[in-house]
């Protein structure tokens, strides 16, 4: 589902990943771990095409990233959920409106978005929230609304840089529980993290990465 | 259907929220698209004008004084056929004698001692419409004097000119004004989308993130140059409607000529409708250049 072959990205002309080999099966669970500036991030952002790989292969699904053409970005974005370090929510719309855009731009329509999003807004315990605007929530409020709205569309790939980083433990683990329930749907999942708790003890593939070199993986 | 109402309501928030800037817009836009209607109504009305200027205008055919009543009327039969002929009238030596004296009847004594009639007889044309310009007339002209029968022929030169000239820097001003209004429009509306896109850069980079296509991107773009350009042109309308009750009434008192203009309707709707169509081109110019 997701392969990296000697995949290698430069920024500057210094290597952030050097001759990556990695690859994750339909349905599969991985961590990615390693200190900041790793490059956990990039290899991240190489799957959804925000970077392009300058050396080696990368491929989602059906979806060579150093190939793609213009028109087929969109339709690889729309077949990954991705819970960004950085949250992404937009400031000027509503916690509901944040996540059903992950769904207008999939084209879906107005009457089955409103049941989706209400549906996943209870996942995440942000019901009530629903009318709020971004800026109004705490951090781990807004850290649950972009899991929601990295889920809401049900992709077959979810990527998530740090999803746990705002979250208190218990927030945390219940975090670590939608996404354990997605995977046991069969959605492959990627997920960076610094936070050792959320692979402990799953038997999922832990891969470690330092200074943009795959180190090696073990069994969490 | 979806995707519509999903972009009418981001433009509409945007519009809302970026109040200020898209009145001025509006404003920039009616101003320019008002400077296109005055023009046009004043074009409108000059053109009027003109259009009556060639039903004033009258050839005259003098004939040769051997002429018979046979000759002649052989004459006025193939004026008639002339297909830039609308009209004949034939005016006899007594009745162009008798006109004279009509029109000298104060200083009669300027035709006394006449022994006998030093008039011609003539025939009077009228031309079609679009006969009624100066190279047209002159060649007319020219056209009639080789006829048998025909002395001389007669004709106002200025009047053919005049039309000629005034439709002709009529079309002209039309044109130039109309070319730079629409890039006046055009740079206003594309200007200001630039602006709400550049306002917009980190939203656009997030829906581009989740998987929005171009269309999507841009629909909310072109509905907002769309509307900012109908509102500059419902403006300008009403700015149009102004300026013609100005000029019809307040104005008339210092020139009746402008109590005679007409305001054409047509203007009053097709403003908001240009409005709305160069917006969208406007935006489209913005919008085309956005990477995505």
């Amino acid at each position: 589902m997701i392969s990296f072959q000697n995949a290698t990205k430069y920024y500057e002309n210094k290597p952030v990943l050097k001759n990556i080999d990695l690859s994750v099966s339909k349905g599969e669970m991985v961590f990615l771990t390693g200190p900041t500036g790793a490059g956990k991030s990039t290899l991240l952002k190489l799957l959804y095409a925000s970077e392009l790989p300058d050396e080696g292969e990368v491929t989602v699904g059906d979806f060579n990233i150093g190939r793609l053409r213009p028109a087929e970005i969109p339709l690889l974005r729309r077949s990954i959920g991705v819970v960004f370090q950085d949250f992404k929510l937009l400031e000027n719309l509503t916690v509901y409106d944040n996540i059903a855009l992950a769904l207008r731009v999939r084209g879906r329509k107005e009457k089955d978005i409103k049941g989706l999003v209400l549906e996943i807004l209870k996942n995440v315990h942000l019901r009530h929230k629903s009318d709020n605007y971004p800026l109004t929530l705490s951090g781990g409020e807004q850290q649950r609304v972009v899991i929601a709205r990295a889920m809401v569309s049900e992709p077959s790939v979810l990527l998530a840089d740090e999803p746990t980083g705002n979250l208190d433990p218990d927030t945390s683990k219940h975090v670590a529980r939608l996404f354990y329930e997605a995977n046991i749907h069969g959605t492959t999942i990627l997920i960076a993290t610094h936070n050792r708790e959320m692979y402990k003890n799953t038997g999922k593939r832990v891969v470690r990465l330092e200074n943009g070199v795959l180190l090696g993986e073990e069994i969490g | 259907m979806e995707h519509l109402s999903y972009s009418t309501r981001t433009a509409f928030h945007s519009l809302m929220k970026e109040k200020w800037i898209n009145l001025l817009s509006s404003l920039t836009v009616a101003a320019s698209l008002l400077v296109s209607a005055m023009a046009i109504i004043t074009i409108f009305n000059l053109e009027n004008f003109t259009r009556t200027l060639p039903e004033r205008f009258t050839m005259v055919v003098y004939l040769q004084d051997s002429v018979s009543p046979e000759d002649t009327q052989k004459l006025i039969g193939q004026l008639k056929n002339k297909d830039y002929v609308s009209g004949t009238k034939y005016i006899s030596r007594d009745q162009a004698l008798n006109e004279m004296k009509r029109t000298l009847k104060d200083v009669s004594n300027v035709l006394e001692g006449l022994d006998e009639n030093p008039l011609s007889s003539s025939i009077e044309l009228k031309l079609k419409k679009e006969s009624v310009t100066a190279p047209a007339v002159k060649k007319i002209s020219e056209e009639l004097k080789k006829m048998p029968s025909v002395g001389d022929v007669y004709y106002e030169a200025k009047i053919a000119e005049t039309v000629y000239l005034l439709k002709t820097s009529i079309e002209n001003m039309s044109i130039i004004i109309l070319c730079i209004i629409s890039f006046v429009v055009l740079f206003v509306i594309s200007s200001t989308v630039k602006i709400l896109l550049y306002r917009r850069k980190t939203e656009i980079e997030i829906i581009k993130l989740l998987g929005a296509t171009g269309g999507f991107i841009r629909a909310p773009f072109l509905i907002e140059g769309g509307v900012i350009g109908f509102f500059g042109g419902i403006f300008a309308s009403i700015g149009a409607t102004v300026f013609y009750y100005s000029l019809t009434t307040s104005f008339s008192a210092f020139m009746p000529i402008l109590k005679t203009m007409v305001l054409p309707v047509e203007i009053v709707v097709l403003l908001p409708i240009a409005g709305l169509v160069m917006g969208v081109i406007g935006s489209l110019i913005s919008v085309g250049r956005l990477r995505l």
